[in-house]
């Protein structure tokens, strides 16, 4: 990598770090908009269901806390790629079935903001020179319900599925913005400048 | 002469209890002699060989013996202990050190007067975690986090016991909205040379947080001048330093600062207030020699800090 | 009889651009000749009424004549094919509609900018100077695209030279082109490549508030920002005046470079009535100030 590399990707990390925080904050009002759509107990603060196994398939952030600490950055990355691939999937799959126009315009326009963060995240990888991961193995998001797909039977189980994923990206998000610091620690766009004008 | 062999046990009773001792094994119609204390009790407490004490209260906690009538044999001694059960105990977990871990801290809303005993269990999904007992505050143990960025949520749940009863508290709450720093550090608030309306503020991370780059934190800075109740605040995203630029010339001013991860959790309290006055013009003519002692130099206000403040930079007033 | 498709003319309505050559072909049908004595010589080329100079004609062969025109800017429509057959009655054969116009000009001075309409929610407006009239039904489009894939295209309504879109993603680099299209060909402006984040016009400062607090020399100003935090830092230009005089004095920008919901104003005369306003934009100085806040006054306290 040499210094102009490092400079692109510093800047376009810090970006991806503003992307993140953007999302997480559009995502919080977004998400409790359409748990209010959803109606109680969704939207009432200590709802707390048990994640169904249809839940299970939407891509987790929680990581043991010393694996993540010892992350290369290549893998770190990979992480947010896969997952962001995932959540938008199902994200989408969410978007078809809402009925009020303007949280279905909400949603679209946030899954296009999610699929920045995926434009985001390669384009860091591709800076710092990593290839972009393929899919994960069996988690393949034909459960993603967007048009046609099969829709849980029962429909307090699928408002249940969209209560967790909501929650899990609310995670991801900031997990990311931890995920971006600990990068940006590595590659500062700032000091990048600086040492080149030294 | 009292002989008095018998071991003391502790007897506990409920605050405004009607409590009636007997005299061991002595008859109800034994001649006998109690004392609280060491002092004799009055004969109106007594029925017959039974000690009758009525709607006790703590000043009725203390040692009771009974000693037979002729022989001063000690015939039943206890250690009377007057309490309450305890109520549902006040239980608190957060996270000043994300993402190491976080504590809870507990205590009961009223005392009890009788020694309690307090058993936490802290569960994460199905997984019991480990609660350390800190040497020091007592009600206070610390979890690790084994797991980052978990959507499970965590259930704390604290039973209090004593010997008139029990009660427990269980609280939950996810990991993001425990998080709440302690307030920053070493804040140290300065002049700026020939700016009247300035002033410089800078401080610390607090020690307590283990990865500020990783998990950068965000500032809240509230200054006023004394003369005003008033804050001004400014929310600052990046860095650990400030300059005012609307001080009120030559007025002194109060300055906190709170800190909040950048993205979770909830703000700290505010620091230690620290004062600082604008640089000014022409320095204060002084008429009286006890004014003399009062000089400011630029910046340093007339406001002996309290004890507990460092002061490392002679220009500026430190609060820790 | 003879006037029954008897030929025909290609190339079949053409658009062809202004100023360039032209030449057309009128083909007689095999069937038609049989008819009397029939030849391609015999062949009149026609601009609306009037005769094209024979001098442009050649006579391919018996049943095809060929016209041609070095400049376009003489046609008009109809290009008619008639024939003088026997008895010197003129009969027409075919005709076509000939458009003409230029082929579109490179859009240039493609610029963006992002209004703020609401808390959450702005307006990307691109503009661009279309070029020249082509005299033709022309189309543009504003195409963006992302690092790994196009977005979909911005059709102006009713205007050649601006479009608006309200699907504005922050911090995610977008490029941004116009393309103009006509009958006659295709034009790409320049490629600009930016973050909406960066052409922001924020809306002013709102809900501000002047406060005197019993001190003769200053006022008090405090305000709502309403753009967030989280999609950028502002800082600010702090105008104020005599509320009788229509001379503005500002605070020294450096005072008010940071972010803030406040200020304090000093210096100012006693028992005087001040009119003020504010205006905001991104810290970095990247986009646009915005609008001049509404004007609140407040009067000082007397001495």
């Amino acid at each position: 990598l040499n210094s102009t590399d490092e400079v692109g990707a510093g800047q376009s990390i810090q970006k991806t770090y503003d992307l993140t925080r953007y999302l997480e904050h559009q995502l919080r009002t977004l998400a409790g908009t359409y748990l209010n759509y959803l109606g109680p107990p969704f939207n009432e603060p200590d709802f707390n269901p048990p994640r169904m196994t249809r839940a299970e398939m939407v891509p987790s952030a929680t990581v043991d806390f010393e694996l993540w600490r010892s992350l290369n950055d290549n893998s770190r990355l990979a992480a947010n790629y896969r997952a962001y691939t995932h959540l938008l999937c199902f994200l989408r799959g969410m978007d078809g079935q809402v009925a009020k126009a303007e949280l279905r315009k909400n949603l679209g326009h946030f899954c296009t903001s999610l699929q920045g963060l995926v434009v985001s995240i390669a384009s860091v990888m591709s800076s710092l020179g990593y290839p972009l991961p393929g899919p994960l193995g069996g988690a393949d998001p034909t459960w993603a319900r967007g048009p046609g797909t099969t829709s849980p039977h029962n429909d307090f189980l699928k408002k249940m599925d969209d209560f967790w994923l909501l929650k899990e990206l609310q995670t991801w998000l900031w997990r990311s913005a931890k995920d971006f610091n600990r990068l940006k620690k590595k590659v500062p766009p700032a000091a990048i400048t600086l040492r080149l004008e030294a | 002469q009292r002989h008095s062999q018998l071991d003391t046990h502790i007897q506990y009773e409920r605050l405004g209890a009607d409590v009636t001792m007997r005299c061991g094994a002595m008859d109800w119609d034994a001649a006998v002699t109690w004392t609280a204390n060491g002092t004799d009790i009055d004969e109106s407490h007594l029925n017959g060989s039974h000690l009758v004490l009525r709607n006790v209260n703590l000043t009725h906690s203390g040692q009771y013996a009974c000693y037979e009538g002729s022989s001063w044999h000690l015939k039943y001694q206890t250690y009377l202990k007057v309490g309450t059960s305890p109520k549902e105990p006040v239980l608190m977990c957060r996270s000043n050190n994300y993402p190491k871990g976080f504590y809870c801290s507990w205590h009961l809303p009223t005392p009890t007067y009788i020694p309690n005993a307090f058993n936490i269990t802290v569960m994460h999904g199905p997984r019991e975690l480990i609660c350390e007992k800190d040497a020091f505050p007592k009600n206070r143990c610390h979890i690790r986090y084994l797991q980052l960025f978990s959507t499970v949520k965590y259930k704390v749940t604290l039973t209090v016991t004593n010997a008139l009863g029990r009660n427990s508290t269980t609280i939950t709450f996810e990991e993001f909205a425990i998080v709440k720093p302690d307030p920053p550090e070493n804040v140290v608030a300065k002049a700026v040379a020939n700016n009247p309306r300035r002033l410089e503020v800078k401080w610390q991370n607090p020690s307590s947080w283990p990865d500020p780059e990783s998990f950068p934190l965000k500032f809240f800075l509230r200054y006023r001048p004394l003369i005003l109740d008033q804050w001004q605040h400014v929310e600052l995203s990046d860095g650990t330093s400030h300059t005012i630029t609307d001080a009120y010339a030559g007025k002194e001013y109060i300055i906190q600062v709170a800190a909040k991860d950048n993205d979770i959790g909830t703000w700290s309290d505010w620091s230690v207030a620290v004062h600082a006055t604008p640089w000014t013009e022409e320095p204060k003519h002084l008429t009286t020699e006890a004014q003399v002692a009062e000089t400011t130099t630029a910046g340093t206000s007339s406001f002996v800090p309290p004890p507990t403040t460092k002061i490392c930079d002679p220009e500026a007033v430190v609060g820790s | 009889g003879l006037v029954q498709s008897c030929g025909y003319i290609i190339p079949e309505s053409p658009v062809l651009t202004l100023g360039s050559s032209f030449t057309a072909l009128c083909i007689l049908n095999e069937s038609c000749l049989d008819f009397g004595n029939i030849h391609a010589n015999q062949i009149i080329w026609k601009i609306k009424n009037s005769v094209v100079p024979k001098e442009q004609y050649h006579v391919i062969n018996r049943t095809v004549s060929r016209v041609t025109f070095s400049d376009t800017s003489t046609l008009a429509t109809p290009l008619t094919c008639n024939i003088l057959a026997d008895g010197q009655i003129e009969q027409n054969i075919y005709g076509i509609a000939v458009t003409l116009g230029l082929p579109p000009e490179k859009p240039e001075n493609l610029t963006c900018i992002v209004h703020q309409k609401s808390k959450r929610e702005y307006i990307m407006t691109c503009t661009w100077n279309p070029g020249r009239h082509t005299f033709l039904p022309i189309d543009f489009h504003l195409k963006s695209e992302w690092a790994l894939g196009a977005l979909p295209d911005c059709k102006p309504q009713g205007v050649n030279n601006s479009c608006s879109t309200d699907d504005v993603q922050f911090f995610v680099n977008l490029e941004v082109w116009v393309e103009a299209k006509n009958a006659l060909g295709m034009a790409e402006s320049e490629h600009i490549d930016f973050d909406p984040v960066d052409i922001v016009k924020p809306l002013p400062p709102h809900k501000l508030l002047v406060s005197s607090a019993e001190q003769p020399a200053f006022l008090k100003l405090s305000w709502e920002n309403q753009i967030r935090e989280v999609e950028m830092e502002l800082k600010f230009n702090i105008r104020y005046r005599i509320s009788d005089s229509s001379d503005w004095m500002e605070i020294p920008p450096e005072d008010t470079a940071s972010p803030r919901t406040s200020f304090t104003v000093q210096s100012l005369k006693p028992y005087t009535e001040y009119v003020f306003s504010l205006r905001c934009m991104k810290k970095d100085g990247k986009g646009y100030w915005s609008d001049w806040s509404e004007e609140k006054s407040g009067v000082t306290s007397e001495a």
